[in-house]
């Protein structure tokens, strides 16, 4: 079949000619999944991170919890967690949230070495995050620091497939019904005590998990159908 | 590899039988899960799947149901489904669809045979025989006394001191006396060689000797006791107090191949138990009147937690109990026949139900008839009628309420002579209808307590040769038989009923007792065999007619698992100071308890399947 490269894969061969040498340029190597595919012959790779604060310019990323899925089956074998060591202390504000100290982001790994082990897997997959933007920039933002380009990538938003649902249904919700764990007991998922980027990087996929299959009728469903 | 996967581990660990794996194995099994989620009513196993899994609920409900359709059991979170790990061996054909949206975790089956291969106590779960697994967790909950060790574990020859102290036939009264009071000792065995001859205790000297005017040079030969009961080293101590309760004696012989071991008295039984079975029957012999009996039996429910504390089974515990019911009704009988004086016909007093089969529990009800001597005359009666309310008001008192069913001897229907008896049994027998099926459970587990000249032999050689080889009889004993179904299982906290139902309690004597007695009721009237109680039944029906050798031991494990399990929940009532009932919630239960509850529920359904298919009891039902 005749490929016809989407925008996002046009940005994607512009920054790989932009990149610096490195496991930037080596994701950007990879097709991004194609969006005419049925959702579950694509592969993904859900992902949550936890930062000091809210600003993709000025915070930074504490840890990243990331888990692969392949098409409607979570890989548990995938799972990883990783505390980031930040240049500066860790404001109290955030800390409360998600209770990393600064002992253990001083015991963490650089921030390049986390993103150099998540690219690779991320290469030709779909990200999975609940309010991606977070995920988007901070990721984006780093990759631009270290190696001069972006990231482009497919992306499904768990919270905005769920803002969709509730305005097609024309169902009445309020913000607070689209936080992450409100939207898993509406699907009768498991509740995570444990509050950290892993959990609700898992959450985030068994989330999806649940609004595919909502949304399946039994026929082909194209991927395109969940992304932003 | 840090915090990751903690929840899922820790979700494991709480789950059988996730639970029998060493921590190390337990830490690197989440990452061996993959996870996926099925909608209601959706196919389960999903049909997509990659290759094999074990499939543990996380969230949500399955329902499995047989080919025919029929719900046969529901699992919900922490349950497993292994059935496409099964296949290729005797996998029972059963569809899944999910009752409610489930989130499962996968484990390939490679991996959970590689698991099975490595832990032993893991691999136990998924053995395919039920049978194996209950016999397991009967030996668990006999081997394990809800606290510390008892009379259960331990053998009759560690408790007894085996330094021998002896005398023979021919030794003097005195000089035997002499001998015990240098020891410091209560009993003498009187041997000819190595050969127990008799025995002698402190008893025998008072009544026989000094009591009787015997003078003291006569040999002991003359007061010593000749027909003894003896015990093995081997036997449990348990067994051996209920010998002594049986019997009403403080002293046992034990012997070891053949020979004298020692002597086994009831102070070493004491030191493991404050409340005996012993001295409450001893106690019982002695007591002068009701209110003595009274406070008596009011210590029957402390002996049962005693008892179970001591890690007694159900069978232990029934057969102590009801050792005291019996003398109970035979000091009650004593004392009504002092007060009206000597009967003017000989007849015997029957118990039925629980206390025939020798199965009571504290707060058992009572069920008794009263089988008079053909010669008596219409106004003899008035006797029996008033030695009928006597001991019927005095059990009630003692705390054996009243027969629901008036199945009493009190009601002069179950007051009548041999000959009306054998008319009774004849017209159940050769006649069934549900009258005689409803009373069978009483009248068809029946026993003399007090029966001096023989009477009741009559009737039982009547019913056993009646009931033999009457088809009908049997068949219609094996429709009521199978009439009362066990639950199918658990689900959530709830009992999963046939038919899919759930409730919050279920009554564990009626649901999973009850259905095994009137099983071994049926092999043993089927077989004629001459046994009341339960578990002698099973064992010697094993092999015959409608019952495997395999049928029976199981059945029995079944029968003292779900049994055990009722006379430690009732233990836990009387020691919160609660009354004792049968209803128990299955948060009572751990979760092991529940899969071995499980089994014996499965177990008795696939007994009485077969049991029906024998006898054809669709046509009666």
């Amino acid at each position: 079949m005749f490929f016809v490269p989407s925008f996002l894969d046009w940005r994607r061969q512009w920054q790989r000619l932009r990149a610096r040498p490195g496991p930037l340029r080596d994701y950007l190597a990879h097709r991004l999944p194609r969006t005419d595919q049925d959702w579950r012959a694509a592969d993904y790779l859900a992902i949550d991170l936890e930062t000091t604060g809210l600003d993709t310019e000025r915070d930074l990323i504490l840890s990243v919890g990331y888990v692969v899925m392949h098409g409607n089956r979570i890989d548990l074998a995938s799972a990883r967690h990783r505390v980031v060591r930040i240049d500066r202390r860790i404001p109290e504000a955030s800390a409360v949230i998600h209770q990393i100290t600064d002992d253990q982001s001083a015991g963490g790994l650089e921030l390049a070495d986390v993103l150099a082990e998540l690219l690779p897997v991320l290469a030709g997959k779909v990200m999975i995050a609940h309010h991606a933007t977070i995920e988007c920039g901070f990721i984006g933002n780093a990759c631009r620091r270290l190696w001069r380009a972006g990231l482009p990538v497919r992306v499904v938003d768990t919270q905005v497939v769920a803002h969709r649902t509730f305005e097609r249904r024309q169902t009445a919700f309020k913000s607070s019904d689209l936080r992450l764990h409100s939207l898993g007991e509406r699907y009768n998922l498991p509740r995570y005590s444990a509050h950290n980027a892993l959990s609700d990087a898992l959450a985030a996929a068994e989330l999806f998990l649940a609004q595919a299959a909502y949304r399946e009728t039994g026929d082909w469903l194209p991927l395109k159908k969940f992304l932003w | 590899m840090d915090v990751e996967l903690v929840e899922i581990q820790e979700f494991l660990a709480s789950h059988p039988p996730f639970d029998k794996l060493p921590p190390e194995t337990l830490e690197r099994l989440p990452k061996r899960l993959s996870v996926r989620y099925i909608r209601r009513g959706s196919v389960f196993p999903p049909l997509d799947a990659d290759q094999p899994y074990l499939y543990i609920l996380r969230r949500g409900a399955v329902e499995l149901r047989d080919a025919q359709g029929d719900l046969v059991g529901k699992l919900a979170e922490g349950d497993l489904c292994d059935m496409a790990c099964r296949l290729g061996g005797n996998a029972v054909p059963m569809k899944g669809s999910t009752a409610e949206d489930t989130l499962v975790y996968l484990l390939p089956c490679t991996d959970l045979t590689a698991l099975r291969a490595q832990h032993a106590h893991f691999a136990e779960h998924f053995d395919q025989s039920v049978a194996h697994r209950l016999r397991r967790a009967l030996d668990a909950v006999t081997n394990a006394p809800a606290s510390g060790a008892g009379l259960m574990t331990l053998r009759v020859g560690t408790l007894i001191n085996r330094a021998l102290v002896t005398a023979t036939p021919e030794t003097s009264i005195r000089e035997a006396a002499q001998v015990m009071a240098e020891h410091n000792i209560s009993s003498l065995l009187i041997m000819v060689g190595e050969h127990l001859a008799g025995l002698i205790t402190d008893r025998d000297l008072r009544k026989r000797c000094l009591a009787a005017g015997l003078p003291s040079d006569r040999p002991v030969r003359e007061i010593m006791t000749e027909r003894l009961e003896t015990v093995n080293v081997d036997t449990l101590g348990f067994e051996a107090l209920i010998t002594m309760t049986r019997l009403n004696v403080h002293h046992l012989p034990v012997m070891s191949g053949g020979k004298v071991a020692g002597i086994l008295s009831t102070t070493d039984l004491t030191r493991f138990q404050s409340s005996n079975s012993v001295y409450l029957v001893g106690d019982v012999h002695h007591a002068k009147d009701l209110d003595t009996l009274i406070e008596i039996s009011s210590k029957v429910g402390e002996l049962q937690v005693h008892m179970v504390n001591g890690g007694a089974t159900a069978d232990q515990v029934g057969q102590a109990i009801s050792a005291i019911t019996d003398a109970i009704t035979r000091r009650l009988l004593e004392i009504a026949e002092a007060q009206l004086g000597s009967p003017p016909v000989p007849y015997a007093w029957m118990v039925g139900g629980s206390q025939a089969r020798r199965e009571q529990t504290s707060y058992s009800d009572q069920d008794n008839a009263l089988l008079i001597a053909d010669h008596m005359k219409p106004e003899d009666d008035a006797y029996f009628a008033a030695l009928a309310s006597i001991v019927n008001d005095g059990l009630n008192a003692c705390g054996y309420v009243y027969c629901p069913g008036d199945v009493m001897a009190r009601n002069p229907k179950w007051r009548q002579t041999l000959r009306i008896w054998k008319k009774y049994f004849n017209t159940w027998i050769q006649r069934p209808e549900p009258m005689a099926l409803m009373l069978s459970s009483v009248f068809f587990d029946l026993r003399p307590v007090h029966d001096p000249e023989g009477l009741f032999e009559e009737i039982h050689d009547q019913v056993l040769n009646l009931s033999k080889d009457n088809r009908i009889f049997i068949a219609y004993m094996a429709a009521n038989a199978v009439k009362n179904r066990p639950p199918l299982g658990f689900f959530r906290n709830f009992v999963l009923i046939q038919g899919g139902e759930h409730d919050h309690t279920f009554n564990i004597k009626h649901r999973g007792i009850v259905p095994i007695i009137d099983l071994a009721r049926v092999y043993a009237l089927s077989s004629g065999i001459t046994e009341t109680n339960t578990l002698e039944r099973l064992r010697t029906a094993a092999g015959i007619n409608a019952l495997s050798k395999d049928g029976a031991a199981n059945l029995s494990d079944a029968v003292e698992f779900v049994g055990t399990l009722r006379v430690r929940h009732q233990a836990g009532q009387l020691r919160r100071g609660e009354k004792a009932d049968n209803f128990l919630s299955p948060d009572e239960l751990s979760p092991l308890e529940r899969g071995h509850l499980k089994d014996a529920f499965l177990l008795i359904n696939a007994m009485q399947e077969s049991l029906a298919q024998r006898y054809q009891t669709g046509r009666i039902n």
